[in-house]
């Protein structure tokens, strides 16, 4: 079983997307022998009211077992308590997704710390991507903001309890500024590879395996913005022992998102 | 992952060429052989025939001697690997009679096939022009770095993007450009749209970023036969985005192997 962990679904401004729809990422996915994706709403980035979005991907993955909903919620916009209750109870979203460098708040907001630990108690993870799109190819009227290493560790600190998905970003560096923190942290802490390399000159692939360890580590493919393959071929080359790679493929998200089937 | 290695059959099963790889200098500033035999086993695993590589500067400021040594080291690679290796000579062009004479010494005594620039000076900049001719009268390629970036476009002031090199290819169409890392360098769509018109303009795919349909555009605005396969340090994606491409195979292997590049391989 594949399970791609960063996907979504939604329109770009600054680019046409393929394969952006439910349906056309689902023929992808066939394509590429990927069985379900975590999925959020693209268009909540950057609408005013992410709940617009939310609703609209509530709609798109309905009755599709395939894909996994997460929410996008802004904790510095009204009603947001609200609305991430309703996505959770209404919707059937499975997790939750946070943008601050697009939402505009800082890592200190309360309501930050608030959102974190609401979902800790609902026992539900948060993906936190450290950018949607490569900062050398990016619009001028996109945001110059990423979420590198320290980042990571501010926002895992806020809330220990609660499990995270760390993706789109250099997950190796993430990955030892969070062991570095002072703080316990007794939630579950997942990267994936999304931005590191396998071969020789830069081999932060196995940096992260070291540093994190296989239960640690997941698929993520960042459709539609990527081509799903260049994940792939990194596994294909590592040889990793087959229980190693089954973790990484699906085994860690699994007791994540569907305990009941692990 | 079901059928995956089936579709890496396109790697074993073609010729494949990597135009666009780099090795480097260690801490003691001479060639780092350890790094580069860990290259060349990654050439072997993915079933890479052959590799062109330069040891270029990253630097605004590069002296002759700079350029000399960077070239003297790649010699060094070159000769443990004679039958995968290839190599394009670094040079700074604002040192004219110098880059001449080491473009020359390069080509004609150590076997190099090609001319790597960085972004010492624009390509369209004036003082480039002897080295341009230079690369004209030897018929070798000019490989250079480039980049349209909109965020900290100052941190390399002096870079060449499409309409660099298309002004360039104007001015001499019979030289042969590649406009290096086609997905490593900034907004791909203003460079394809630049060079497009300009048959003598190439690109290479080497590079980091893995922008879904980013192999379709540059096949569709340039044709596969201006297309070059690269890595650039990032072997993983560039074998990746060319399995991922919706091309068909014969375009995927031309570009694995572009048949109007082959004669720089035998020179």
């Amino acid at each position: 079983m594949l399970i791609d962990g960063v996907a979504y679904i939604g329109n770009w401004p600054f680019r046409p997307l393929r394969y952006n729809t439910a349906e056309g990422m689902l023929e992808r996915m066939d394509r590429c022998g990927i069985d379900c994706a975590v999925v959020s709403s693209l268009n909540a980035v950057l609408y005013q009211d992410v709940m617009n979005g939310n609703r609209e991907l509530a709609e798109q993955v309905r009755g599709c077992s395939r894909l996994i909903p997460l929410a996008v919620i802004n904790p510095a916009y009204p009603h947001w308590k609200e609305d991430f209750a309703y996505c959770l109870d209404e919707l059937g979203m499975k997790g939750l997704e946070i943008f601050p460098g697009y939402h505009n708040y800082p890592l200190d907001l309360p309501e930050l710390k608030e959102l974190l630990k609401m979902a800790g108690e609902r026992k539900v993870p948060v993906r936190v991507p450290g950018r949607l799109v490569d900062i050398r190819g990016r619009h001028w009227m996109d945001t110059p903001e990423n979420l590198g290493g320290a980042a990571m560790k501010t926002i895992v600190e806020l809330s220990p309890d609660t499990d995270f998905l760390i993706c789109s970003c250099n997950t190796a560096v993430a990955a030892k500024a969070i062991q570095s923190s002072a703080i316990p942290h007794p939630g579950r802490i997942l990267y994936d590879f999304s931005r590191l390399e396998r071969f020789s000159f830069s081999p932060s692939f196995q940096s992260l395996l070291k540093t994190a360890g296989e239960d640690q580590v997941f698929f993520g493919a960042c459709q539609p913005f990527q081509y799903p393959e260049v994940q792939q071929v990194k596994l294909y080359y590592s040889n990793l022992p087959e229980e190693t790679e089954k973790k990484i493929l699906s085994g860690n998200l699994m007791e994540i998102f569907m305990p009941e089937q692990k | 992952m079901k059928n995956f290695a089936e579709k890496m059959e396109l790697f074993s099963r073609n010729r494949v060429v990597n135009w666009h790889e780099h090795v480097w200098f260690g801490a003691d500033g001479e060639l780092d052989e350890k790094l580069m035999d860990g290259l060349m086993e990654d050439v072997e695993q993915t079933h890479t025939d052959q590799i062109v590589c330069s040891l270029p500067i990253l630097a605004q400021k590069v002296t002759p001697e700079e350029f000399r040594h960077c070239n003297d080291s790649l010699a060094i690679a070159l000769k443990k690997y004679p039958n995968k290796m290839k190599g394009f000579a670094f040079v700074n062009p604002g040192y004219r009679r110098e880059t001449d004479y080491e473009v020359h010494r390069c080509i004609e005594e150590l076997g190099m096939i090609g001319v790597k620039l960085y972004y010492q000076y624009r390509i369209d900049d004036p003082v480039m022009r002897d080295l341009i001719e230079t690369c004209i009268r030897l018929d070798v390629p000019i490989l250079m770095h480039a980049s349209k970036l909109n965020y900290h476009p100052e941190e390399q002031p002096f870079v060449s993007n499409g309409p660099h090199f298309a002004a360039a290819a104007r001015e001499y169409p019979e030289a042969t450009f590649i406009m290096a890392h086609i997905s490593g360098g900034g907004d791909w769509e203003w460079s394809l749209k630049a060079i497009a018109d300009y048959p003598n303009i190439y690109t290479d795919i080497s590079g980091s970023v893995c922008d879904d349909g980013l192999m379709e555009k540059t096949v569709q605005m340039l044709g596969a036969k201006r297309v070059l396969f690269g890595t650039d340090g990032s072997y993983s994606a560039c074998i990746g985005k060319m399995i991922g491409a919706d091309l068909t195979d014969e375009e995927k292997i031309t570009i694995l192997n572009n048949p109007d590049f082959a004669r720089y391989l035998v020179k």
